[in-house]
């Protein structure tokens, strides 16, 4: 009995296959292995052998499925059950064809459609005969790894409205066409003559065909000027229904006056509803794709993690929904991070690249944070639930690149503005060349067809089409390289910025401090230090990490009354004694009275440009503590780039001035704005916003909140306390000052971008409407060209797309 | 005049029955998948084809 080197399957004597390797002869089951073996050889990868744990020789496991998930998600009906779920591991469309006959040839499954774009399925199986349970087993039997599919609410209404569109746009078009045939036979009895009765007759079968158009298929016009006479303002929703159906109407009346010589209209209203539904059913499939760029990002979270329930005991598969923070569950190479915790055993390199756009994965240890949607590559890993489900990171940007296409760029607006004053202005141009037209031909159908084109190509739908799907598209492109930008308006102060405020800990420097000097005063260095790590236990900034290196948890003492005070220090009682930690002017606002001497230390200390704090016990100094901190390797030539580009770069701390000069001398900084307490960070920056110019705030701290919610647009760094997160418009969640560079430059495309769309859709309404005025213009082709004129904007935006 | 309206009649009825069709194919979700019909062909139907 042999065990084969490479599957470790034993397998009888008779059917060995024997291969020398190195001068040592190995044992292999197959020839398979054997050339398996020889390769992860050849290519020096040995240690593959001896690191593979947690495994069994033998086939790949089936990937279990707990159905539970799954079952809120199934609809019934009678004898009928119905699900959508996501699909993991299809590769091509053979992945497709694959899970659609095998799971297609089931007993009692109806029918099975998998989305080759979205990956995902629809089954529909008769639930009295085969349970969930099995289906998802099949599934999972072939290798492909169902989870339950949770889209997100606007995902979901652009699908609606998407489908909605193209049954209305496509029964009017249907209905056009019929409309046409007699509407063409009209046109030939204009001009040839035609019998009256004949007349009659296809005025009144066009009259029956128009009509379902009008009211069905121009029913979201129809819907959209009642809501906006209903709130008295003019949108363009009243401009295409006014120009429709004054057509229509006409014509109705033509009909019913009995008139001999006035002609009908039909198929122009009818054109100008089916044309213009065309144009918003290709922008809903716009914003179709660039929403569902960001919905692909829930879908990466795992549904299942294997939990551990007590240390050393096999883990346990459960669903993610219920964990519970300070479970521990494991997760294995190749699967990935179901929660947001926090690795308490075991190291590995994790791909973030869908949070944070680094395509670099990131080393984690022991006491290291890890995101939901993470891919551990190589690496087991027991990690401790901090958070799960609506609560990660991955679920908060899904949140706020949702919020974000909701809020208003300021251009927008503007245009809004515009758009407001606009239609009555065009509905009185309209009633203008209608009654122009009526004295000058003394014709009402000539009359009436020229205000209608008016009514119908001043349309200012490229206008307010010009912004949003720029946003959506730039917005969306961003969070996917890491860059999490919470509205409209943010790019567009972003795109106009011209001065750029750096915080100096954690945003230029790496905010990973290490203590490297500890002077005493009367007290042993090793008393001084445990007092001061006991006190910044509770405090969240760099620093009072920092101080608790080296000090182990269970000789800290207790602190009572702990305060943090953002910008200075913290504070707290040990012992009965009140200890005062922090910088120099904290401590002197305590009244704490320091020597010459101790003086003259703090100085040395500060002049290499480390950061200095004080330990006062009862009121008394008892020694100093020098921390130094980096800069980030990236921060020098991100300053020059920004430079070059002519921002106005400044860099503003509370640290004192010593350290923050030398910090701002290694940046490349010039303006330098030291010990400054974070409400004084808020007031420069609104002073300089005073004196013209529009401040971009990069901070990462609870002191700098106020400042980043003052400037025109505050970037929090991905590394930055929550806080901070929340006052921020933008975040960088790559923690890489090059992501700021990117961000600028992205903003400012959108805004050309979005430039150019306006200019486009005023011109084209400054060119079109005097055409449609002076009459030169059919109300049809009017339609066309305010259609693609809608359409150009879309195009135009979708450039967005072009060098990511 | 009767076979006018006869081939009206017909006319609208071959519309409507297109209408449908296409209301048909919104409903069975066939515009939703606009990637997959492409590699369909190249797809061997086996023996079993129920």
């Amino acid at each position: 009995m042999y065990n084969c080197e490479h599957c470790s399957i034993g397998f009888s004597e008779k059917d060995v296959v024997f291969d020398e390797i190195d001068g040592q002869q190995k044992v292999f089951c197959c020839h398979g292995c054997r050339g398996i073996y020889r390769l992860v050889h050849d290519a020096g990868l040995d240690s593959f052998y001896s690191k593979r744990t947690g495994w069994k020789p033998g086939p790949a496991d089936e990937i279990a499925v707990t159905p539970d998930v799954f079952i809120e998600h199934i609809k019934e009906t009678d004898r009928q059950a119905q699900i959508d779920i996501n699909i993991g591991g299809i590769r091509c469309a053979s992945c497709i064809w694959l899970i659609e006959k095998y799971i297609g040839r089931l007993d009692n499954v109806i029918s099975v459609n998998v989305n080759y774009a979205t990956h995902r399925a629809r089954i529909i199986w008769n639930n009295e005969k085969i349970s969930i349970d099995e289906l998802l087993k099949k599934i999972a039997s072939i290798g492909y790894c169902p989870r339950p599919y949770t889209s997100s609410v606007y995902e979901s209404q652009i699908k609606e409205e998407k489908k909605d569109l193209l049954i209305r746009f496509g029964t009017a078009s249907f209905l056009s066409m019929q409309l046409m045939l007699y509407t063409v036979a009209l046109y030939a009895g204009f001009f040839h003559g035609m019998e009256p009765f004949y007349r009659f007759a296809f005025q009144v079968i066009a009259w029956i065909i128009a009509t379902p158009i009008m009211f069905y298929s121009g029913y979201p016009f129809i819907r959209g000027a009642i809501y906006s006479i209903r709130s008295k303002t003019l949108s363009m929703d009243v401009l295409i229904f006014l120009g429709s159906f004054s057509a229509y109407a006409y014509s109705v009346a033509i009909i019913f006056s009995g008139s001999e010589t006035q002609e009908v209209y039909f198929d122009t209203s009818a054109m100008i509803i089916t044309l213009i539904l065309l144009g918003r059913y290709i922008e809903a499939g716009a914003k179709g794709k660039a929403i569902g760029a960001i919905s692909s990002l829930i879908s990466l979270q795992p549904s299942d993690a294997m939990l551990i329930k007590e240390k050393g005991q096999r883990p346990v598969q459960t669903s993610v929904a219920s964990l519970n923070p300070g479970d521990v569950i494991e997760v294995i190479p190749g699967d990935r991070i179901p929660v947001d915790g926090v690795v308490i055993e075991g190291s590995s390199e994790i791909d973030e690249s869908m949070l944070t756009g680094e395509s670099k994965p990131a080393a984690k240890k022991q006491g290291i944070n890890v995101f939901t949607g993470t891919m551990n590559i190589n690496g087991r890993l027991l990690i401790k639930v901090i958070k799960t489900g609506r609560d990660t990171v991955l679920a908060a940007i899904v949140k706020v690149v949702e919020d974000a296409q909701s809020r208003k760029a300021h251009i927008q607006t503007v245009a809004d503005r515009v758009v407001a004053w606009f239609v009555p202005f065009i509905f009185f141009v309209a009633l203008g060349s209608f009654v122009f037209w009526f004295y000058h031909k003394g014709d009402v159908s000539v009359a009436l067809m020229n205000s209608v084109s008016v009514l119908v190509i001043a349309c200012p739908c490229a206008l307010g089409l010009a912004t949003p799907l720029a946003t959506l598209i730039s917005s969306g492109l961003m969070s996917s390289s890491g860059i999490l930008v919470k509205g409209g308006d943010i790019l567009e102060n972003m795109a106009r910025a011209d001065f750029i405020y750096f915080d100096k800990t954690g945003t230029l420097t790496k905010g990973e401090y290490s203590l490297t000097d500890i002077t005493g005063y009367g007290i042993p260095e090793y008393e001084l230090h445990r007092l001061a790590a006991s006190v910044e236990r509770g405090s969240e900034h760099a620093i009072g990490k920092a101080l608790n290196k080296g000090i182990k948890e269970d000789e800290l003492y207790d602190v009572a009354d702990f305060k943090a005070h953002p910008g200075l220090g913290v504070s707290g009682i040990i012992k009965g004694d009140a200890v005062i930690m922090g910088n120099k002017t904290f401590l002197i606002s305590h009244g704490v009275k320091f020597t010459d001497a101790q003086t003259n230390d703090f100085n040395c200390l500060s002049a290499g440009g480390n950061t200095v704090v004080g330990l006062a016990l009862a009121g008394r100094l008892q020694g100093w503590f020098s921390i130094a901190d980096s800069l980030r390797d990236e921060s020098e030539q991100v300053v020059r780039e920004l430079k070059d580009r002519g921002y106005k770069v400044g860099l503003i701390t509370g640290d004192n001035r010593i350290v923050a000069s030398e910090i701002a001398r290694k940046a490349g900084i010039e303006i330098i704005k030291a010990e400054v307490m974070p409400v004084e960070k808020a007031n420069e920056i609104r002073r300089i916003k005073e004196s013209g110019s529009r401040v971009i705030m990069i901070g990462d701290g609870i002191n700098d909140a106020p400042a980043l919610i003052e400037a025109d647009a505050g970037v929090a760094m991905g590394s930055a306390t929550d806080i901070a997160m929340n006052s921020a418009d933008a975040v960088l969640m790559g923690n890489n000052l090059q992501l700021l560079v990117k961000m600028l430059t992205r903003s400012k495309k959108t805004l050309s971008i979005i430039k150019q769309n306006l200019f486009w859709a005023f011109s084209y309404n400054f060119i079109a409407i005097p055409l449609a005025v002076s009459g030169k213009m059919h109300p049809v082709a009017a339609a066309l060209f305010m259609v693609i004129s809608s359409l150009i904007v879309v195009g135009n935006s979708l450039r967005l797309y072009k060098d990511k | 005049m009767w076979t006018t309206f006869f081939l009206i009649a017909i006319g609208l009825v071959l519309g409507i029955g297109a209408w449908l069709l296409f209301m048909w194919a919104v409903k069975s979700r066939q515009y939703e998948d606009p990637e997959r019909p492409k590699y369909r062909m190249l797809e061997d139907d086996d023996e079993d084809n129920r």
